[in-house]
């Protein structure tokens, strides 16, 4: 089957790659570019392991989206996050309200977050429990993510900082 | 095939409307349109094969989501649920897809998946589906040799399977101007808030006062397509909406459907709570409060 030639910009960093069709997004920022912090849970747009940023502040599933179809896209993954080797600042709350164990939901979830505080800067509750909704923790139980997120919150209104760190 | 790596397939990317007719026409029912995958990309990695997928990423002009009062709302082959989410005129004079749109899926999905994409599905579960069929509308079919409309009332066949040719793309769908006194609500029961509806419901009635002038009441995962209930909406109709007329719709609704076991729920239950729902979403229709769910 034909290969597509595609360019993303990755993290900042503008990335040339040959996919086959059948190729996932989540596939080719992993096995292809290296963006292992992307994950892979379920494969299809349960867990949201693999949220990856597009084009801003839009979330969706790299397991749900082939590679081929989004040349010249610009995308952050968690590993884009730092800025002067600094955490995000959403990064770090979650490190300090302990809402990681294991860390695989981590990196979905921190995009997600930062995605949800720049559409709504102080969502309650609530409106964090259905912002999260199609992230799946395994191991935490949600209430350490609930409180990381208020804490994230607090923090970027705090600081003057825009969602993305800036 | 697994979760992971999807069948291959040839997959086409057309930058235009005519274009993307052009290889409809050549693959035919060896073709799949993609608009956000969510279903199509799903089925890939598991029992579906197809040779071609072509994809509506570049093609422009699909993306109108148009309101006006006199002609209605159309929604064009690329909006997503999280852009109807975000509209205003939607949330006004189509509630109930627009809590359809509040409740589908994940934030994740509702950013890719489109509500023209629940439509062509054909899937007795689809939330916005279930909406839109209550309110009413007509879908834009376009092939090399021309377009066609084709109502909602006479798009679902049966499971999985509509009225569309395998050369047609679906261009947009057009939902009349909501009447004077209209009022609609979408209600759905779900295991999480994630998955697909065990049962859901939808009503666009119109009001003169407490008395309903037309009704259009669906239910969905109750039959191999979404069902629209005429008993329930004989009564309704001409009637004053009181407790005790509900309380008689309730124990009707029973009567017109036939739902299944699946890996959701079983016929018992959905037999059980029918009833209920479809009294619950006639309520929150007249009661409406907007976006509560
Ligand atoms: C985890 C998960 C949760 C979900 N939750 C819900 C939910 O809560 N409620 C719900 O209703 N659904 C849900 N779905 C199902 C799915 O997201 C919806 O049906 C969605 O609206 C499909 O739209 P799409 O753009 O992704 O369609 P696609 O997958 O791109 O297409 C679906 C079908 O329609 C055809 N098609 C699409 N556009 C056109 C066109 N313009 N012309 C001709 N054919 C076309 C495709 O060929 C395919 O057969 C869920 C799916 C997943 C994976
Ligand atoms: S791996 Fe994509 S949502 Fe689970
Ligand atoms: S920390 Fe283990 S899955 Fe969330």
């Amino acid at each position: 089957m034909k290969k597509h030639a595609i360019t993303l910009t990755v993290n900042g960093e503008e990335r040339d790659l040959l996919v086959s069709s059948n190729r996932t997004l989540l596939d080719a920022l992993r096995d292809d570019l290296g963006y292992t912090d992307t994950k892979y849970g379920c494969g299809t747009g349960e867990c949201g392991a693999c949220t990856i940023l597009v084009d801003g502040m839009t979330t969706i599933n790299g397991c749900l989206t082939l590679a081929a179809t989004m040349n010249g896209k610009s995308i952050t993954t968690a590993a884009g996050l730092a800025r002067n080797g600094h955490l995000h600042p959403v990064q770090e709350a979650f490190i300090e309200n302990d809402a990681i164990q294991c860390g695989f939901c981590t990196p979905g979830m921190v995009l997600k977050t930062i995605s949800l505080l720049d559409e709504n800067p102080a969502p309650t509750e609530a409106e964090i429990r259905h912002g999260l909704e199609g992230n799946i923790c395994r191991c935490t139980g949600y209430t350490k993510i609930v409180e990381a997120v208020q804490d994230a919150s607090r923090r970027i209104s705090g600081s003057n900082t825009s969602a993305m760190g800036e | 095939m697994s979760s992971r790596v999807m069948r291959d397939f040839e997959l086409l990317l057309p930058e235009s409307i005519e274009e993307t007719i052009a290889l409809l026409a050549r693959h035919k029912d060896k073709s799949a349109v993609l608009a956000g995958g969510t279903d199509l990309l799903v089925a890939l990695k598991f029992d579906y094969a197809i040779d071609n997928v072509i994809s509506l990423a570049l093609v422009p002009g699909l993306d109108e989501l148009d309101f006006d009062s006199a002609k209605g709302l159309t929604i064009g082959a690329k909006v997503t649920i999280a852009e109807v989410l975000r509209s205003q005129d939607v949330k006004d004079h189509y509630p109930a897809l627009w809590q359809a749109a509040k409740v589908f899926a994940t934030p994740q999905l509702r950013n890719t998946a489109t509500v023209l994409g629940n439509i062509l599905r054909a899937s007795p579960a689809g939330d916005c589906s279930a909406a839109l069929y209550a309110t009413g509308g007509s879908l834009l079919l376009k092939n090399a040799n021309g377009c066609r409309n084709v109502d909602l009332d006479d798009f679902w066949i049966s499971y999985g399977v509509t009225a569309r040719r395998a050369d047609e793309l679906a261009v947009s769908l057009h939902v009349p101007a909501p009447e004077k006194g209209q009022k609609s609500a979408f209600r759905r029961m779900t295991r999480t808030t994630e998955d697909l509806s065990k049962i859901n419901a939808a009503v666009c009635l119109q009001m003169t006062g407490e008395t309903c002038r037309k009704a259009r009441v669906v239910m969905g995962c109750v039959g191999p397509t979404l069902l629209r209930l005429p008993k329930v909406e004989k009564i309704l109709e001409g009637a004053a909406v009181t407790p005790d007329l509900l309380r008689d719709i309730s124990n009707v609704v029973i009567s017109e459907i036939a739902p299944i076991d699946d890996q959701r729920s079983s016929a018992e239950y959905r037999n059980k709570v029918a009833g209920v729902l479809v009294k619950r979403v006639i309520e929150a229709a007249l009661n409406a409060k907007g976006d509560d769910q």
